[in-house]
């Protein structure tokens, strides 16, 4: 008796549990996130799978093409003043927010200063309006009203700097309707959409997916598609087998080992869409914790050791490409005519002899530093210096936070590491990496002249004569051995023949409002 | 009765606070921390990491969180979620919250009547070819294990038939290729038991007896002596359903099921101390409540354990 009504009770708990929801609409595109994204919401967004997520919603002054082009979005003209401390940005005109109010002017400052509110718990865009005048007292609470944006015009804003700020209009700001957060309360971003994008925010359902619609009056053009999926899908192998079941419509692989297999697979390959990852690779070689590597013959010498070309296919089984230069393809201010490195043992031999060290004889012991996921790239490395230049280099293989503390610190000898740009602008990679003054250089590197160019650059409005200072600085850097490039990888997604326009690109997937799906 | 079932239930709360102490115990002296790993690119930043250790109250010393944390526990507040910014750690588990023991319970009331079905036909066809038929059928069901056993089943009925599909959690079908992965290691294990205890008891006197007076074998069977086989499998299944629940871990990882198992995991990973500690507690009182539920029962089945106990 009481078995059976258990049986019956269970029974309904499970047709209750699952939900019952009607099956997967058709025409939604079914992407793959192999996690929650970490916040919905465009104020304190600041990582990876929120991005990806909410670019499709959300929109800033400028975009960019697949081949690091900036075009313009929700601004149409951006000019600096002759001093570099101001910038007028003239907005489209006839843009409208997802709630149906209007784009303009106000909007660029009220984002602005609902981001500087104290306890906002902004994210990522905070650090890029600190030299707004006035930001800081918006933040510490004195005042709410951001002086160094002056609203010229419904569509015309003026933006005051307290140091010139040449890249303001490519940051990666999302723009949003701040009135929902009068109207709904601070928890607004599950229950409505504010941005101006293609896709309008539905749902989140934590774990499962997240749930995109067309926003029929986009600026843009409607979306051909009745609206994105996120499917969240933590297994890689799931993935897969989803997406070869026609579950998925993109499959984005998060693993270099799924990049692999899917080159290896015939059919999936055929479906495949590459291109190189923007994201730096180096060797760290600090100068003041490793005396030898004072000396630019030994720098040179560890470079020109590692044979790239067959690093890449052997390693990396042709899923990366080497890197020379510290910019990379798709991003503003890449030069592609940057020197290669090539690989030249006999050479190496003599430099390290020149220096005093014949076969590595008369080096202090050396360590290289690196994570567990990439130690066999560090294997590699080493293999390479004890065969060509004799020196016995040990892996020293670290835990995340403690690896990310010791290189910040400045306390890591000899490493290799990467950055990932986080806009596509060469000052990304050259100042914050390379620039002396810059806490996330890690090596520790200083060179005056390099410094001198990479602080002219952040002042010139001027996109080919600030590309000319990156072409020099760069040149400096590499010259002078202070690091050399390693490789790229390359980021893979794989599309069904029946969906087009989807567009991978250096930053990953761009929005997909040109969708289309047979 | 009810006083059996008090002093059952009595028991359950030592068992929930050495669950709190442990998991808490346990979270904060592994190492990792969560600031380091929110930190991330900005490691060593002293002010920042400041900034959220308070916020998040982790600059306190561990027996002050400690205190602070069950008093909000006893309030019903199970804190706010380290790895998504500002949620409470019930909004995180909340959806998830009944998909595992669903899952678990699912299985084993799939589990239950096919292997008490199958053992029992074995040891009435002792030593025949439908006996050693079933018992190669067990062996086979115990030792393959779950995820390759589930990657035979997506292939075979989602990839080349078609009738489920691979993974998710929107409709029933959704649910059956899991379930029944996790019933059949169930199902063989009670069928072996079931084997076992019939074997036993058809040895018995009173089954004996029962023949020479001449009642059917359908009668001997289903009145004297399958009710004494369900006793000790009774107490069993509450051991199948914890490890039921453990095992939703890989089978919800396999089909991309949104349940406890995998929010464990992601916590534990991400060192979402809160989320953790919820899980965990709700894994104990899960394990918890079966066990109760079978002691209860086996005082219904057998009235001497209940007059025992009282006693």
């Amino acid at each position: 008796m009481i078995s059976r009504k258990l049986a019956r009770s269970l029974v309904l708990a499970t047709t209750m549990a699952l939900g019952m929801t009607a099956a997967a609409q058709a025409r939604d595109l079914r992407i793959n996130i192999n996690a929650d994204p970490e916040m919905i919401d465009p104020i304190t967004f600041s990582a990876l799978i929120a991005g990806d997520v909410l670019r499709n919603v959300y929109e800033n002054f400028t975009k960019v093409d697949e081949n690091g082009k900036v075009l313009p979005a929700l601004a149409l003209k951006w000019t600096a003043s002759a001093d570099n401390l101001n910038w007028r940005i003239e907005l489209r005109p006839n843009v409208k927010f997802h709630t149906g109010r209007p784009f303009g002017a106000k909007d660029v400052k009220a984002s602005f200063e609902a981001l500087l509110a104290p306890g906002s718990k902004a994210g990522l865009q905070l650090q890029y309006l600190q030299r707004i005048v006035g930001a800081k007292d918006v933040q510490d609470g004195k005042t709410k009203d951001l002086v160094g944006v002056k609203i010229v015009s419904p569509l015309v804003v003026e933006v005051a700097f307290t140091a010139p700020d040449v890249l303001f209009p490519i940051y990666p700001f999302m723009f949003f309707d701040t009135q929902v957060v009068a109207d709904k309360g601070p928890n607004w971003f599950m229950q409505t959409s504010a941005g101006t994008g293609p896709f309008q925010f539905v749902s989140w359902q934590r774990g499962q997916n997240v749930q995109l619609k067309a926003f029929k009056d986009y600026y843009g053009g409607a979306p051909k598609i009745d609206g994105l999926r996120f499917v969240v899908v933590p297994s890689e192998e799931t993935a897969v087998t989803m997406y070869e079941a026609g579950e998925l419509d993109v499959l984005v692989p998060a693993s270099t080992d799924l990049s692999r297999r899917i080159m290896r697979d015939a059919k999936l390959k055929a479906q495949a869409q590459m291109t190189p990852n923007a994201q730096i690779t180096f060797l760290g070689m600090n100068q003041n914790l490793y005396a030898p590597f004072k000396d630019k013959r030994v720098r040179e010498a560890f470079c020109i050791s590692i044979d790239r070309d067959a690093m890449t296919r052997g390693l990396f089984g042709g899923l990366a490409q080497p890197l020379y230069g510290q910019i990379t393809p798709g991003i503003a201010g890449y030069n592609p005519s940057v020197k290669k490195i090539a690989y030249d043992p006999e050479r190496a031999k003599k430099l390290m002899a020149d220096a005093g060290f014949p076969n590595g004889r008369g080096l202090p012991p050396l360590k290289i530093a690196n994570l567990a996921p990439f130690r066999n790239e560090i294997a590699y490395y080493a293999d390479q210096w004890k065969q060509v230049l004799g020196i016995q280099v040990d892996l020293d293989i670290q835990e995340r936070a403690t690896f990310l503390r010791s290189l910040n610190a400045g306390e890591t000898p000899f490493f290799s590491w990467g950055w990932s740009a986080g806009y596509p602008d060469a000052l990304y990679y050259l100042s914050q990496v390379w620039h002396s003054k810059s806490p996330f250089n890690r090596a520790r590197y200083s060179n005056p002249g390099f410094d001198a160019l990479i602080d002219r650059a952040t002042i010139t409005a001027d996109d080919a004569t600030r590309y000319r200072q990156y072409h020099a600085a760069e040149a400096l850097l590499l010259d002078d051995w202070g690091t050399c490039g390693l490789f790229m990888r390359t980021a893979v997604t794989v599309v069904k023949p029946n969906v087009k326009g989807v567009v991978l690109s250096p930053m990953r997937i761009l929005p997909y409002g040109k969708v289309t799906i047979n | 009765m009810t006083a059996y079932v008090l002093r059952r239930l009595l028991g359950l709360f030592p068992v929930l606070v050495a669950a709190i102490i442990l998991t808490f115990a346990a979270n904060r002296f592994v190492p990792g921390d969560p600031i380091t790993i929110m930190l991330g690119d900005q490691g060593g930043n002293v002010v920042l990491e400041r900034k959220l250790r308070a916020e998040y109250g982790l600059d306190r010393p561990v027996s002050v969180q400690f205190v602070d944390y069950v008093s909000g526990l006893a309030r019903g507040d199970f804190g706010l979620s380290f790895r998504y910014p500002g949620v409470p750690v019930t909004q995180v588990i909340k959806d998830a919250l009944w998909i595992s023991p669903l899952l678990a319970a699912a299985a084993l009331t799939l589990a239950i009547p096919i292997g008490i079905a199958l053992g029992v036909l074995a040891a009435l066809r002792r030593n025949t070819l439908a006996d050693t038929g079933i018992i190669l059928i067990l062996v086979a069901g115990l030792s393959i294990p779950n995820f390759a056993l589930a990657a035979f089943f997506v292939w075979g009925f989602a990839l080349k038939l078609g009738w489920f599909p691979v993974a998710g959690w929107t409709t029933w079908k959704h649910a059956v290729l899991p379930v029944v992965i996790l019933a059949i290691p169930a199902a063989a294990y009670l069928a072996r038991l079931a084997r076992t205890f019939m074997l036993e008891v058809l040895q018995q006197d009173y089954v004996r007896t029962a023949r020479a007076k001449g009642l059917s074998e359908r009668l001997v069977v289903w009145r004297h002596s399958l009710r004494n086989v369900l006793v000790p499998i009774l107490t069993v299944c509450g051991l199948i359903f914890g490890g039921l629940i453990t095992g939703t871990i890989v089978v919800e990882t396999i089909f991309n099921i949104p349940g406890l198992g995998r929010i464990a995991i992601e916590s534990i990973f991400a060192r979402d101390y809160p989320v953790t500690m919820a899980i965990v507690m709700l894994f104990t009182l899960f394990y918890a409540v079966i066990n109760f539920a079978v002691d209860v029962l086996y005082g219904l089945v057998d009235p001497r354990i209940r007059v025992e106990a009282v006693r």
